[in-house]
Formats: C-alpha cells, sequence, structure tokens
C-alpha cells in the first residue's frame, strides 16, 4: 500500500519500515526471530493450550474482588508501560539519528512527533502482547472468542502510558532543563519500573507474613465496595469483552495520546533543538583542575567510569536490577539474624544471581562499545593491560556498593556471609571476563539497548550466573553439593574462553 | 640519524592487491605527501605504518625500530591522526587529552602542561570542559589532532588533516606540521587538496594500485612528467593516467 508521500503514514511505514530492517539485521536478528518464534510455539504448547482447556467453561464474574483484582494488575501493567514511555520519549528528544534531516524538511513538528509517538505506542504494545499471545489466543479460540477484546485494552493503555510518559517528559523538561533531563528521566523510569515490584516485597522488607501486597490492596478495595463501582469496572469488562467499555477505553487513550501530541508537537522541534544544544547551553566545569591519570590502566580505568557515570540509559537499567536487589538484602540481613533455614540461602543465591546480572550489563558496554578502537590498537599500551582496566571500571562500582552489605552479613552470619561475598566475587568475575572475551565492535551510543548482545554468550551467561547462584546458595545452607554446580560454571566458563588474540582478531 | 621511516616491499591484498611491493623512505625533518587516486593504497599504507593492519610481507622501519619485530616501541614515537578523529563525543578535550596521554605512559605533571599548551595553541581552551559531542567538525579534527601531538612523536601520520578545517583552523594546523619537520620529526600525510602538498611538502609520493609510480619534490616530478604538466595537479594528472 503506497501512502501520501509527506503524510503521517507515510513516515510511520518509513519508521516501521526501518525498524523492522533494524530488527532483523544479520545473523542475530534472523535468530531473535527464531528465538521469539520458537518461545511463542512452545508457549502456546505448554501453557497456552492446557489454561485454554481448564477455563473452557470457567466464566469470570463481575464481582468487587475480580474487579479490584484486574484493576490492580493493570495498574501494575500501566507503570511498566509508562517506565519504557517515559524513557523512549527523552531518546526521542535527545537522540539525533535523522532528526535533524526531519526537522530540517517541510515536515510540521508535531508530524514527526505524532510518528515517533505512535511507533513508541506500537513497540509497548507489542511488548506485552507478545508475553500473553501464548495464552490469551488459545483461551479466546477455544471457548472464549470475546477475551480478544485483551489486545484493544492493551493498546488503550499503551496509548495512556505514552500520553502520560510524553508530559512526564515535557514537565521534567520544564522544571529542571535540558541538560539533567535525560538522566533524570532514565532514573525515574527505572525506579517506576521497579516500583511495582518494590511495593510487592513491603511486606517481605518489613517482616511481615508472606501475602501479597497487591492481594491485600485488591481485597481492601473490594471491601470498601469502591470495586462495584460502575467506573471500577470498566476495565474487567472491556478485558471481557464488552464493547461499550473497551470503546470508552480506547477512546479516552486515544484523546489523551491526541491532545498530548498535538500539544508537545507545537514546540517539539524547540525541544529538539534545546536537548541536541544542551551541552552547549551548560559546559560542565569541575571546581578545580584535578591532576591527570598515570599509565595507561589509570587512565583506562578513569574514561571508562567517566563514561558510565554520562550514560543515562545504562545507569537506568542498572538502577532498575539495583532496585531489586534491594529487598533480596534486606531479606537474607532479616533472615540471617532470623536465622531461617531455607530463605537465608535462597537470599544469597538471589543476590549472587542479581550482582552476576549488573556486572554483566556494566562490563558488556565497558568492553563492547568503544568509541575509538584504533586509538587503542595504536597506543602502545598492551592489551591486557587495557582488559584489566576496562574489568576494574566495570566491577569496581559494583564491589563499592556491595562492600556494607556484604560485610553486614559475614558479621551476622559468617557462613552465608561468606558464601555469599565468594558468590559476588565469582558471578561479577564471570560475568566480566565472558564480556572480555566475547565483546562485540560498536560505538556507544549505538549500545543504548542490550539487544545487540548475541544470545549464546547470554544464555551462557545467565547458566554460570544461575550455577553460581545455586553453588553459594548451597554453600550458605552448608551442602556438600556445594562445589558441583561451582565446578559446572567453570567448564561452561572454560568453553568460552579466548586468547587475547582471538579477541583482537575477533573485533578487527 | 636514521630515516624517519622506511618502507620496504611492502604489501597487502584484500583479495586484490590494495598495497603491492611498495617502496619509501621519509627522512627525518621532513614533511612528504602521499598522493593517488580513490583506492591507491594511502590509507592502507598509513594504517600499516601506524600498526593498525598487519602486512602480508615487506618490513616498516620507524626512527631505525623494527616496526613489525617491536612494535611498541614504534608506536612510543608515531601518532596517527586519520580523516575520522578518534574522539569520545562524552568526554571533554581535557579529559580526552588525559587518557590519551596515559595510553602513551606520558607522565601526569608534563602532561597536563602540554595539554594546555596545545589547548591554547589550536584554540581550545575555553572549550576544555565541553563534552566534544556537542563540537563542529573542525574543533574535533583539532582535538584529535591534540590528541596525535600529546606525546610529542616523532613521527607524525596524517590523513586528510585538512577536511573539514575553516581557513584560520587550516593555516593553524599547517603552521604546527611546519614546526613538527623544522623540530627534527616528520610528518606523512595523504591529502586531496593538491595544493597544500604543492605548497608543504618537501617530497611527495605518488601511488597508483598500491605503488609508488613517482618520488620527487615537485621539481623532480615535473622533470619526470610529460612537457606540458606545470602544477601537481598536471604532473599528479599525468602520472597517474586520470587526466581528461
Amino acid at each position: 500500500m503506497r501512502f501520501p508521500v509527506g503524510s503521517t503514514a507515510w513516515l510511520l511505514a518509513h519508521e516501521i519500515r526501518l525498524a523492522w530492517r533494524t530488527a532483523l539485521r544479520g545473523k542475530v536478528g534472523r535468530r531473535r526471530l527464531i528465538i521469539v518464534s520458537a518461545l511463542l510455539t512452545v508457549g502456546t504448547a505448554a501453557i497456552g493450550l492446557p489454561a485454554a482447556l481448564f477455563l473452557r467453561h470457567v466464566q469470570i464474574p463481575i464481582t468487587p474482588v475480580t474487579v479490584a483484582v484486574s484493576d490492580v494488575a493493570l495498574l501494575a501493567l500501566f507503570s511498566l508501560m509508562l517506565s519504557q514511555t517515559l524513557s523512549a520519549t527523552v531518546e526521542t528528544f535527545y537522540t539525533r539519528g535523522d532528526l535533524d534531516l526531519l526537522l530540517s524538511s517541510p515536515l510540521t513538528p508535531r508530524k514527526i512527533l505524532t510518528t515517533r509517538v505512535l511507533a513508541m505506542a506500537a513497540n509497548v504494545f507489542t511488548g506485552a502482547a507478545v508475553l500473553i499471545t501464548p495464552v490469551l489466543l488459545p483461551v479466546a479460540l477455544l471457548g472464549h472468542p470475546t477475551w480478544i477484546a485483551v489486545y484493544g485494552v492493551l493498546a488503550a493503555l499503551a496509548f495512556g502510558a505514552c500520553a502520560a510518559g510524553l508530559v512526564a517528559a515535557l514537565a521534567l523538561f520544564r522544571l529542571i532543563g535540558p541538560l539533567r533531563t535525560r538522566a533524570v528521566a532514565q532514573v525515574m523510569a527505572a525506579v517506576i519500573g521497579g516500583a511495582f515490584f518494590l511495593v510487592t516485597q513491603v511486606r517481605n522488607i518489613l517482616g511481615a507474613h508472606q501475602t501479597s501486597v497487591w492481594m491485600d490492596v485488591a481485597s481492601s478495595a473490594a471491601r470498601s465496595g469502591a470495586g462495584g463501582s460502575p467506573l471500577a469496572a470498566l476495565p474487567l469488562r472491556a478485558l471481557l469483552g464488552g464493547t461499550g467499555p473497551l470503546v470508552v477505553m480506547l477512546g479516552v487513550g486515544a484523546v489523551l495520546l491526541t491532545a498530548a501530541t498535538l500539544w508537545i508537537g507545537r514546540r517539539f522541534d524547540d525541544i529538539a533543538a534545546a536537548a541536541g544544544g544542551a551541552a552547549i547551553l551548560h559546559p560542565r566545569r569541575p571546581s578545580r583542575e584535578a591532576p591527570f591519570a598515570r599509565g595507561a590502566f589509570a587512565a583506562t580505568v578513569k574514561k571508562e567510569l567517566r563514561l558510565l557515570g554520562r550514560d543515562a540509559a545504562l545507569l537506568s537499567q542498572v538502577l532498575l536490577r539495583l532496585l531489586y536487589l534491594v529487598p533480596l538484602i534486606i531479606l537474607a540481613l532479616r533472615n540471617a539474624s532470623g536465622h531461617a533455614h531455607w530463605a537465608l540461602p535462597s537470599g544469597v543465591a538471589a543476590v549472587t544471581l542479581m550482582v552476576g546480572q549488573v556486572a554483566a550489563s556494566l562490563s558488556w558496554i565497558t568492553f563492547s562499545a568503544e568509541d575509538t578502537p584504533e586509538l587503542l590498537k595504536c597506543a602502545p599500551a598492551a592489551f591486557a593491560t587495557l582488559s584489566r582496566a576496562k574489568m576494574t571500571a566495570a566491577l569496581g562500582p559494583l564491589a563499592v556498593l556491595m562492600f556494607a552489605p556484604l560485610v553486614i552479613l559475614i558479621v551476622i552470619s559468617p557462613r552465608a556471609g561468606l558464601a555469599a561475598l565468594a558468590g559476588c566475587i565469582a558471578s561479577g568475575l564471570a560475568s566480566g571476563l565472558i564480556n572480555s572475551w566475547r565483546r562485540g565492535n560498536g560505538k556507544r551510543a549505538e549500545f543504548l539497548r542490550r539487544g545487540t548482545v548475541s544470545y549464546t554468550v547470554a544464555i551462557a551467561q545467565f547458566l554460570i550466573g544461575a550455577l553460581i547462584a545455586a553453588a553459594a546458595g548451597l554453600a550458605a545452607a552448608g551442602s556438600l553439593l556445594a562445589p558441583a554446580p561451582f565446578f559446572l560454571a567453570g567448564v561452561v566458563l572454560f568453553f568460552l574462553r579466548r586468547s587475547d588474540q582471538a579477541i583482537i582478531k575477533a573485533v578487527s | 640519524m636514521p630515516d624517519a621511516l622506511v618502507i620496504e616491499h611492502l604489501s597487502k591484498a584484500y583479495g586484490k592487491p590494495a598495497v603491492d611491493d611498495l617502496r619509501l623512505t621519509v627522512r627525518a625533518g621532513e614533511l612528504y605527501a602521499l598522493l593517488g587516486p580513490n583506492g591507491a593504497g594511502k590509507t592502507t599504507t598509513l594504517r600499516m605504518v601506524a600498526g593498525l593492519l598487519e602486512p602480508d610481507t615487506g618490513s616498516i622501519r620507524i626512527f631505525g625500530i623494527d616496526a613489525r619485530a617491536d612494535p611498541t616501541a614504534a608506536k612510543q614515537i608515531t601518532a596517527w591522526a586519520p580523516d575520522e578523529p578518534l574522539l569520545y563525543d562524552r568526554l571533554s578535550p581535557m579529559e580526552y587529552l588525559e587518557f590519551v596521554a596515559g595510553l602513551w605512559g606520558v607522565e601526569p605533571g608534563p602532561a597536563r602542561e602540554r595539554a594546555e599548551q596545545l589547548l591554547r595553541w589550536l584554540g581550545l581552551w575555553e572549550e576544555r570542559h565541553q563534552r566534544c559531542e556537542s563540537f563542529s567538525r573542525g574543533m574535533k579534527q583539532k582535538t584529535a589532532l591534540a590528541g596525535a601531538l600529546i606525546h610529542d612523536p616523532r613521527l607524525l601520520i596524517l590523513d586528510e588533516p585538512l577536511t573539514g578545517l575553516d581557513a584560520a583552523a587550516a593555516r593553524l594546523v599547517k603552521d604546527i606540521l611546519i614546526e613538527r619537520v623544522r623540530g627534527g620529526g616528520a610528518v606523512v600525510l595523504t591529502t586531496h587538496i593538491l595544493e597544500v602538498a604543492e605548497r608543504m611538502a618537501d617530497r611527495i609520493g605518488i601511488i597508483r594500485q598500491g605503488r609508488l609510480v613517482a618520488e620527487g619534490s615537485l621539481e623532480e616530478l615535473r622533470a619526470g612528467a610529460r612537457q606540458s604538466a606545470r602544477t601537481l595537479e598536471d604532473v599528479f594528472l599525468d602520472l597517474t593516467g586520470e587526466a581528461a
């Protein structure tokens, strides 16, 4: 189908074509498509079909409890979507790409923003739709055809999240200025994304009994009668296929998104120009001229730490993972003082796993995103020295962050604390080594998302992290089996190793 | 004093030869311009000298150091500045120079003084704390040049050093290069602006299909070309067979 040249539909088709080609580019892209297709098929067969057979004759009643549960679930989903759209909106403002070309063309800024916003909404909707399709599709086909309306509710939520993301990003832009908005918005996005998880852990953190906070919220909402109001029941009615409620939800979402786009679209070119010129308008001046670093190792560590600290998207990812770590650490510390038998080793294993994941994020970008590989190659510094420096820069901040909690854990429960310490060191080092051996080759600006990492390496990395976490957990429990998973992790790691020469050849 | 750069029987092929049995000598205290049509093998040659590409055969000696046998020692006295500046967008010029000085093992004190001197000289002192991402092409080019000079290299290799520079910046860079040469260093550069080679170079090498087809001062090249060749452009087009 051909759209009129210069129309919103024409521009949107161009964006979709670019996104599609980028997603499926090269071997990694094709592999990604195969893996997603395989996961959808397996998910449909393993979860979707049994669920469909089980739910075939089940009717969901509209009661205060079901209304409250569905509202809370949709609220949680909305918070996750908002986290994505806030981050994406800010990147729309700041990432130049072809923005300068588009803004210099006769296309109106509003049209350009509309296209970007629709692409953002489509992205958020697709992410959620792909996750629920293996279950929803069989359920809808085998007994509940009206439940296909769930897709409509997802679209309405995606529209609403995009509108809220746009308004929040503009508010930040106005309040704190273009220089700080990018970093603050990424942090906010991480906090919003992690907030749902943190709230679910409030009871665990506070030491209350193991019941779900969300179930409590839903129960109190139901008891208070809020779940019985027509407005509160609207989302559930829409989910179950009620045409009127679905139209209302989609309409509200579309109106909010249109209003936000029209409002911000008028000043989009000014915002993009201000974002692009932020560094010029506000040069950073250190309070004093610091002395230079001595030697290749120190200079590289300093350079990498500076670049890590200035990568707002990466900081957001790391912060999100650290937010997930907080309740796990608190849980481990509390159980350590209470001498809980299995809760403590589980906490130690979870902390070890999360430390490995954070280390993977930091070391992946440190090793793989190098803006000037030629500069390093023509310098007289040894490759091994530069690799050690990058490893230090990637793992150093994590070591500093984990130091105090691990010391406290060792004091409270020496065995568990030492197991956690050994696990964290091993999983951090393993992640660092894997990302050093299997490093990619690209500019930092191209590494905003983890999408370019090889799936094989990502799976091996997760496997090694899980094995080390299991070993740490078993060690914390005093099990003699602890060395077994640790040994297995070592075997997998052994097969991933590469010599310096092989790494140089691979990235050249 | 040994010659600044001696290349003998240098070859590199990517399926077909990019550099083919190249021989070339650059003396200390000389500015040497390497010219040739697109794809002639100029950049490939310079990248091999800078240690970025492994030659298939041949030898490279930099101030008497065998660059293939002892690449670290050769790199220590060499600097490479390609046409695309080697910069980190999220670092300021001062931070960039600190990193480069560290890579070449320059002591922190002298490195800082030299960084200040270079940034003032190149007119970047006021922007020393501004991130390079906001710089114009010319400012990036000047920052990269400061990086190439921070360790006071004896051999400076430049690929299209004047690309993107305005007239004032181009003059500044030319002055810097001439000063390096007067100080006993050597500069090897490629350029598409033949006037630069004509005015600045002590000797000019013309490369075609990976081989040196002519070498010498402008007068020597004129003598070797057909009678009507008066300017370097005439000589260049005559020797590379690109004359209309």
